[in-house]
């Protein structure tokens, strides 16, 4: 926020209502949304005015601008206490005194009078001239604006047009010119400058009042017959109230500027009258000659103008929880920071056991002897890794991604939240693995981890690996890891229009991943771009295009051939047909299909459509608040569930209703991470649970070899007679 | 491309229009009967009255009046000074390139200095660097142009004497003596703008480096530099741009006072000359050219801002 028109900013986002900590930024990880609830709830209860003063008072810098501002304010009302001389008389001492003279503490000016009491008395004019002036602009704006927004229709369309030809004006220049012909005097500086600030304030007044009358209460007090006058006073103004604050704080700073300008000019204070725009004037003239005499009355200037503007900035902050700057303090761009010394936190099952590899297991008897101590480090969970494998006697070569005990977290309001708990699972070669889980369960954040995408903060990677090709991805550097991004491991993103950049053609934006891998020039990169396009049925003559002409699907086709276009071994869909309609998500699907044998690829597939998952997976798992509950081979999961969740989730489908017969839903929802227990996280919503279940912590069990549930009683349960 | 400037030039008609009868109606602020006013109080002579009244044309119908005053207006012709008696145009017309050149000089520190600011503290928020800049945009926020503007001269002029203190020197002259006379002024007048582009392009970034799309350019293996470079920079810099148009009309506004303070004989020396001598032709003319230069600057900044969105181009 800045003095940035000689007016006032229009919209201001003040979000008292929805207040999110803004510790965990989401940031498209489903985890992370649900992390950052928490204190919000607790704080609402005090309301949002006691809960932004309260966070005004912990900012130290509003603080110290507040301070200032009200000593601003005693200084101008004592001024005749407190003042060593009367301001306008002349030779109390010899003229052009320097500062710190004897009993003339900022010296004297050219007629002798003592700087510090005219100082003094500038102040009580400043801020006199600065809260009536503004005062006078809000008396005139806010009902203009109010009925603009309130009423809309015609009223509204010319009173905008009106403040928009005004605000073409440079507002300096307008207000020069009113009091050129106003005649100059102060009382004339003062109306000029109002004049100048009602457009902005009309705008502010008119987008919130727009706004409020859209939400529901101000209807219902409509419907009930309320009179107008009195929905605008009783409900409108006060919800007006927390932007216009903040306006006013910076419009005192502007009219105060504008004051001295004019003053400057000898066009508003006039002597006797003493200003400190007016004292830089006299300054100006000897500036030669005596340059010391302009500090005192400019530096006052100044830091006013700070104070206003550094107590806007503090009010704005505390109704809005924080400026988005903050918080992301120390970001490392680009690569999730991973801290594999700490132990996870809310870990419940043994990580080794669930290290085991689901494809070629070994007797789960051997690992639990040599259960991971906690905490664990670093090299521990190394050998740990490596041992699960060696158990496996798996051929390193046969896994191409391999992911081990992999812990994910959320920086939150309570502290660190588990959002991916111990997580294994294992791609081969040219197999498509299914993710799937509500949302809420870690899937994506799972996904963003495979290639280190996930923000830090508010994120971090606590334990685990992740091997590709045998290498630990974990322990890349952010130079290694983008060599790897994008040429081996691709990724395709659930929302095609805002994952791609909308400034740049989808040309460029494939070809830039040709030239960042395998450089060549620009002519290079766009003739594979364009090959790329081709091969997942765009039109050459569209490859110009930028991503707002494209519709829905071709954006998601862009984005896959831009995934492709290095022919990657493995490529991550994080719910890439998700936002397409029926048809297209079918084209996607069939297209994926086909480059997949084409090419080869693995694909770890996202989504939480089961039907979706019957059409291209060979194997899947299935997650449930940060753990994997089941994995088994496609066709076993369908046919054979061991696990309630999965149960309930292809109860749910719907390719699997009668026609007319209710959808079938899972009762309740996914827990926060600070709601869960000791033992089965589904317990709450599951209808086999016993008490045993909640007490006691869940390990992944073997059902069969290629089989894995995390179900005490998968082996009493006959989930099948349900689906 | 062409389109869009089409529409835009097309749309500053009407704004145009408004403005000149918002300009134009200045005259019914003056106290008093205005001839007598203009002329002098009412000491004045009849005669000079009686003149003043017919050259603006007072006895007709004020629409009339402002119709007869913008048709001359488009053609240059803004009525004669009531001062010297001369056309005011030609008076008016030898003050604007010195304030063009001013405000050019300005722009051409303004945006490289204010882009590079915001570079600095918005790709490492939180950083000693990025809190070093966020505390000297807040001062070059507060300082009123015409303080730094004597600061300036205290220091370079009267202490160092490495600049003149003031004057003015043509371009066509010499671009060099133009060059030593103007760096003063432009950096007085340019500290709050660089100060607002800068925190701008800090937020855009902020904004821009969270967006999915730059997920994207990491996950296609982007680094550091080829995202930022990249992708972040052309998106982040659009809301810099849009405000770098809403600082031209500050930087006019200040350049009247900087003028002032440097003896510069722009549009802002012509103004004030006017205003103590109650000259309204030649502040109307004034007024006016000032809101047609700012309009077209901010047409210019349009057209730069088509550049960096392709949606724009098209809408």
């Amino acid at each position: 926020m800045s003095t940035e028109q000689f007016g006032v900013t229009d919209h201001i986002e003040v979000a008292v209502a929805d207040e999110v900590p803004d510790t965990a930024d989401g940031n498209g990880a489903d985890g992370g949304r649900s992390a950052s609830t928490g204190t919000g709830v607790a704080e609402h209860r005090r309301g949002p005015i006691a809960l932004a003063t309260r966070r005004l008072l912990r900012n130290p810098l509003a603080l110290v601008a507040l301070g200032f501002l009200f000593a601003v304010i005693v200084v101008g009302v004592l001024a005749p206490l407190i003042a060593p001389y009367d301001p306008n008389e002349q030779l109390t001492g010899p003229p052009f005194l320097g500062p710190f003279s004897d009993g003339h503490l900022l010296g004297t000016d050219d007629l002798g009078r003592d700087i510090f009491s005219r100082i003094l008395y500038g102040a009580r004019l400043s801020i006199l001239v600065s809260t009536a002036t503004v005062a006078i602009a809000l008396i005139i704006a806010v009902p203009i604006g109010l009925s603009a927004g309130y009423h809309g229709g015609r009223i509204e369309y010319g009173i905008m047009r009106v403040t928009d030809a005004m605000m073409s004006f440079p507002g300096l220049v307008l207000a020069i010119s009113l009091v050129a012909v106003l005649g100059p005097s102060l009382k004339n500086t003062m109306i000029a400058i109002a004049v100048v600030l009602i457009p902005g304030f009309t705008r502010l007044v008119r987008g919130q009042a727009l706004a409020i009358r859209e939400e529901s209460f101000i209807e219902a007090s409509k419907s009930i017959g309320s009179p107008t006058k009195r929905i605008i006073f009783r409900r409108v103004f006060p919800n007006l109230l927390s932007p216009l604050v903040v306006q006013v704080s910076i419009a005192l700073g502007i009219v105060l500027l504008a004051e001295a300008s004019l003053s400057f000019l000898g066009l508003g204070a006039r002597p006797p009258e003493i200003s400190w725009g007016a004292m830089l004037r006299q300054a100006s003239e000897v500036i030669l000659v005596h340059p010391g005499q302009m500090y005192a009355p400019g530096l006052a200037i100044a830091l006013t103008v700070l104070a206003f503007n550094t107590l806007g900035d503090g009010i704005l902050d505390a109704l809005t929880g924080g400026s988005g700057a903050r918080g992301r303090r120390g970001r490392r761009r680009g690569l999730t920071f991973v801290e594999r010394k700490m132990a996870p936190e809310t870990s419940v099952a043994a990580p080794v056991d669930d290290a085991v590899s689901n494809l070629e297991p070994a007797p789960i008897e051997r690992h639990e002897s040599e259960a991971a101590p906690s905490p664990m480090t670093m090299v521990t969970l190394e050998r740990n890794g490596e041992a699960a494998r060696a158990a496996a006697e798996l051929p390193p070569t046969d896994a191409l991604l391999a992911v081990d005990g992999l812990t994910v977290q959320f920086s939150t309001a309570r502290g660190w939240a588990t959002v991916v708990d111990n997580v294994s699972f294992q791609i081969r070669k040219g197999e498509t693995l299914g993710l799937v889980g509500e949302s809420g369960s870690g899937k994506t954040v799972t996904s963003l981890s495979v290639m280190r995408l996930l923000p830090s903060p508010p994120s971090r990677i606590t334990a685990g690996s992740v091997r590709f090709d045998g290498r630990d991805l974990l322990t890349l550097p952010i130079r290694e890891m983008t060599k790897l991004r994008g040429s081996r491991i691709a990724m395709v993103f659930q929302d095609p229009m805002s994952s791609l950049n909308p400034a740049l053609t989808i040309q460029h934006q494939i070809g830039q991943v040709v030239r960042w891998h395998d450089g060549g020039g620009k002519k290079h990169a766009a003739t594979r771009a364009n090959e790329v396009l081709e091969m997942v049925g765009i039109p050459k003559r569209r490859a110009t295009s930028y991503p707002h002409e494209l519709s829905g699907g071709q954006r998601q086709r862009a984005m896959i051939a831009m995934a492709l276009v290095c022919r990657p071994s493995l490529l991550i869909a994080d719910e890439p047909t998700t936002a397409l309609d029926v048809t297209i998500q079918a084209q996607v699907l069939e297209l994926m299909h086909e480059l997949r044998k084409e090419l080869e690829m693995a694909i770890l597939f996202v989504t939480h459509d089961l039907g979706v998952v019957a059409d291209i997976c060979d194997r899947v798992a299935v997650m449930y608040a940060g753990q994997i509950v089941e994995t088994a081979p496609v066709r076993e999961l369908f046919h054979h569930p061991k696990h309630p969740y999965t149960e309930g989730l292809l109860r749910a489908m719907p390719q699997k209703a009668e026609p007319r017969s209710e959808l079938y839903v899972i009762p309740g929802q996914v827990p926060q991470f600070h709601e869960f227990g000791t033992g089965c996280r589904l317990a709450p919503r599951c209808e086999y649970a016993q008490d045993r279940c909640r007490t006691t912590p869940i390990r992944l069990e073997r059902v069969d070899p290629v089989h894995l549930a995390r179900c005490i009683r998968w082996d009493e349960l006959d989930l099948e007679a349900k689906i | 491309m062409i389109g869009l400037v089409v529409r835009r030039l097309a749309a500053m008609i009407p704004l145009l229009l408004f403005v000149s009868f918002v300009v134009f109606s200045l005259i019914t602020l003056v106290p008093g009967d205005p001839a007598t006013t203009l002329a002098g109080g009412t000491d004045a002579d009849f005669a000079d009255i009686e003149a003043i009244r017919e050259e603006m044309n007072l006895n007709d119908p004020f629409l009339v009046q402002y119709a007869k005053w913008l048709g001359g207006a488009v053609q240059g012709d803004f009525g004669e000074s009531l001062l010297s008696g001369r056309p005011v145009y030609g008076e008016v017309k030898r003050a604007i390139p010195p304030t063009l050149g001013l405000v050019a000089a300005t722009l051409i520190l303004v945006i490289p200095v204010g882009l590079l600011l915001g570079l600095i503290s918005g790709l490492r928020p939180g950083s000693v660097r990025d809190k070093s800049v966020l505390t000297f945009t807040s001062a070059g926020i507060a300082m009123p142009s015409f303080w730094v503007a004597l600061l300036l001269v205290s220091f370079f002029a009267v202490r160092l004497k490495w600049l003149p203190p003031f004057g003015y020197e043509p371009f066509v002259d010499s671009p060099t003596e133009w060059a030593k006379r103007m760096i003063m002024p432009a950096i007085a007048l340019s500290a709050s703008a660089i100060a607002v582009v800068s925190r701008q392009l800090r937020g855009g970034l902020a904004d821009v480096m969270t967006a999915p799309y730059i997920r994207t350019a990491w996950a296609k293996g982007g680094s550091g530099h080829q995202v930022i470079a990249g992708h972040a920079l052309k998106n982040a810099a659009m809301p810099a741009v849009t405000v770098l148009g809403l600082q031209t009309a500050v930087l006019l506004g200040g350049s009247i006072i900087i003028e002032q303070i440097f003896t510069i004989p722009g549009l802002g020396t012509y103004l004030l000359r006017a205003i103590n001598q109650q000259d309204l032709p030649s502040i109307q003319a004034v007024a006016l050219l000032y809101v047609v230069i700012n309009v077209m600057i901010n047409l210019i900044v349009d057209i730069a801002y088509g550049f960096l969105n392709p949606k724009v181009r098209a809408a």
